[in-house]
C-alpha cells in the first residue's frame, strides 16, 4: 500500500469537496469528520453537513442561526483557538448533521394534529373540516365530509388550513380523497381539478383559539407561507388519491394550507359548483420534539433550535384523533338540537334514532 | 486506443485525429470526436488550435493514456448502458492513487463524465466505513490527541449509533 493517500490534500479544496458531499449519507459526513484533525477541519470549516442538508431541504436557505440546548464546549478543541467563527461552525456542523440524520431515519406517520380553518363552509359544523380528520365518509350513519359553500363559478377555489405534529415536520405526501354524495342521485364527486399545497407559520399576532373555523377569508392573512407545492391533478374518483412530493419538503412553523383548484361538479338541487372533501391525510417525519423552529419577525427568518440529540419521538396518534368520534357526533347533536330550539326545522329523528338513512340530504 | 489514422482509402470519411502531449513527452493519437468530450479540447479545437500536438503539463503519459481510452469508449455510437457501467466499474477498479490522478486529469481537461465516476469511487472507498477503518485505508495519520478523538467522536455520537 502507498505512503498516505489522503486526497485531501492531493486534490485539492473543490475535489475534495466534491466528494465528501456526494457521500449523502450524514452518518458518513459526521465520521469523515473524525478520522483526522485535518479532515476534521475540512469538513467542519467548508460546511458539509450544513451543504448536504440544505441540498436535501432547500427551505433551510431562511435559518438565520442554530442553537443547541446541550454545550459541547470541552477543553480539548482541535488545536486552535475557538473563534466565535469557528464554534459557529462547530455547532453548524453538529446540528445540521443530526438534522439530515433524522429526516431519513424516521419513518413516515400521520402528522396532522388539528384542523384550523377552511376558506368557506356550506353547512357548519355538520360539514365542518374537522370531519376530514375521520377517515370514513360516514359514521354510522351520518355522512363525514367538509363541504365548501355553492359557487356560480367553477373557477373559485378553496383552502383548508390544518396544524402539524409539531413546528418542523419532513412532509413526504398528503392524501386526499374527495367526497362523494352517496345519499344524491348520480353519486356525484365533489373533487376539485388539482390541488396544491403550502406550508408555513402563523403570524405572532395570531390566536389560534379564536380563529373561525367555518370560514377563514381574513385567517389566510394570519399565514405566511414560506413552501408552495407544485400543482397535481385531482381525479374525480370516489377515493384516496396520494400526491406524493418530488422530494419531502421540510415544513417550517408547522402549519399546512391545502389549495382545491377548480370545481367540477355541480349539485343538481341548486346548480351551484361545490367542493366536498372526505379525508386528508398527511404523511412524514415529525421532528419535535427533538428539533424546534423560532420565527423571527417581520423577515421570516428562523433560528434553527437542536433541543437534543438523541432520536425522541411523539406519540403515534396525535390528540386530535385520541378525541374520538363519539364526541364530535355528541357536539354535532348538540348543534343539532340548538339549530330546532332556533327554529331551523330538522327531523327530530334524526338525533334520537340513529337509523336514519339520510339525515345530511340537505346541504343547501 | 485510439483507432487507425485517416490515410487510408477504405472508410468513406476520414477521421480527424488530434495529437496529445503528455507532461513526460509522450504523445497520443485521439479521434477529435472524443476529444470533444473534454470541455478544454473542446475549445482549443474551436480556436483551432488543434493542428499541432496539443501540450498537457498537468496530465503524465501513463494517465492520458487512460484518459484517452475513456473518451474513446465513451464516444462509441451504439454502445448500451449496461456495457458501459460495466466497462466504468473496471476503469476506476485501480489502486486510488491512479483514480486520484484520474480526478485530477478529469478536473483540468473539464472532462465531466470521467470526473464523476472517479470521484463516486472514492466516495464509495469512504462510505459505510468508520473513522479508523478511513485512515487505513488511506493510510492517513490520525493526529487527534486522545482527548481530542475522544472530543471529536462524542459531538458525533449519533452517527456511530
Amino acid at each position: 500500500m502507498d505512503p498516505s493517500v489522503d486526497f485531501v490534500p492531493i486534490l485539492g479544496l473543490d475535489m475534495s469537496f466534491k466528494i465528501l458531499l456526494s457521500l449523502g449519507d450524514p452518518c458518513d459526513i459526521a465520521r469523515a469528520s473524525c478520522v483526522s484533525r485535518s479532515w476534521h477541519g475540512f469538513v467542519v470549516s467548508n460546511g458539509l453537513s450544513k451543504q448536504l442538508c440544505l441540498g436535501m431541504f432547500p427551505q433551510l436557505s431562511g435559518v438565520d442561526h442554530v442553537t443547541e440546548s446541550c454545550s459541547f464546549k470541552t477543553e480539548a478543541e482541535t488545536g486552535s483557538s475557538n473563534t466565535k467563527e469557528w464554534d459557529v461552525l462547530e455547532r453548524e456542523h453538529r446540528v445540521y448533521g443530526f438534522l439530515s440524520h433524522c429526516c431519513r431515519s424516521i419513518v413516515d406517520r400521520e402528522c396532522i394534529s388539528d384542523a384550523i380553518s377552511a376558506s368557506s363552509t356550506d353547512n357548519f359544523p355538520e360539514e365542518g373540516i374537522n370531519n376530514t380528520l375521520e377517515m370514513r365518509d360516514r359514521v354510522g350513519r351520518i355522512a363525514s365530509y367538509w363541504s365548501s359553500e355553492g359557487q356560480k363559478k367553477p373557477a373559485v377555489p378553496e383552502t383548508l388550513i390544518y396544524k402539524l405534529v409539531g413546528d418542523l415536520c419532513v412532509i413526504t405526501e398528503i392524501d386526499i380523497q374527495p367526497f362523494q354524495a352517496y345519499f344524491q342521485t348520480g353519486l356525484p364527486i365533489y373533487s376539485a381539478k388539482s390541488v396544491r399545497f403550502r406550508m408555513g407559520y402563523p403570524k405572532a399576532s395570531v390566536d389560534l383559539d379564536s380563529v373561525d373555523q367555518s370560514c377563514h377569508d381574513s385567517t389566510n392573512d394570519k399565514f405566511v407561507w414560506t413552501y408552495t407545492s407544485p400543482e397535481f391533478p385531482m381525479a374525480q374518483e370516489n377515493c384516496l388519491q396520494k400526491f406524493k412530493f418530488p422530494k419531502p419538503v421540510l415544513c417550517i412553523g408547522g402549519f399546512l394550507l391545502v389549495e382545491l383548484l377548480g370545481r367540477v361538479q355541480r349539485q343538481e338541487m341548486d346548480g351551484l359548483f361545490y367542493i366536498c372533501v372526505s379525508h386528508v391525510r398527511v404523511l412524514g417525519r415529525p421532528l419535535s420534539p427533538t428539533f424546534g423552529v423560532d420565527i423571527i419577525e417581520p423577515s421570516g427568518k428562523f433560528v434553527l433550535k437542536a433541543l437534543s440529540y438523541t432520536k425522541e419521538s411523539l406519540p403515534e396518534s396525535s390528540p386530535r384523533r385520541i378525541s374520538s368520534l363519539e364526541l364530535q357526533r355528541r357536539v354535532r347533536n348538540l348543534e343539532h338540537i340548538l339549530n330546532m330550539l332556533r327554529g331551523n326545522v330538522r327531523d327530530v329523528e334524526d338525533i334520537w334514532d340513529e337509523g336514519q338513512d339520510d339525515s345530511d340530504e340537505e346541504f343547501a | 486506443m485510439s483507432s487507425s489514422s485517416s490515410s487510408s482509402s477504405s472508410p468513406p470519411c476520414p477521421k480527424k485525429m488530434i495529437t496529445l502531449k503528455s507532461s513526460d513527452g509522450e504523445t497520443f493519437e485521439i479521434e477529435e470526436i472524443a476529444a470533444l468530450q473534454s470541455k478544454t479540447l473542446e475549445n482549443m479545437i474551436d480556436e483551432n488550435c488543434a493542428s499541432t500536438p496539443i501540450p498537457l503539463p498537468n496530465v503524465k503519459g501513463k494517465i492520458l493514456a487512460k484518459v484517452v481510452e475513456f473518451c474513446t469508449k465513451h464516444a462509441e455510437a451504439g454502445a448500451d448502458a449496461e456495457t458501459l457501467r460495466a466497462w466504468d466499474a473496471e476503469f476506476v477498479g485501480v489502486e486510488h492513487a491512479i483514480v486520484f490522478d484520474y480526478i485530477l486529469a478529469a478536473n483540468f481537461l473539464e472532462i465531466p463524465t470521467l470526473l464523476d465516476l472517479a470521484c463516486e469511487s472514492v466516495a464509495e472507498m469512504i462510505k459505510g466505513k468508520t473513522p479508523d477503518e478511513i485512515r487505513k485505508f488511506f493510510n492517513i495519520n490520525n493526529a487527534f490527541s486522545p482527548e481530542e478523538e475522544e472530543d471529536v467522536r462524542r459531538q458525533n455520537q449519533w452517527a456511530f449509533e
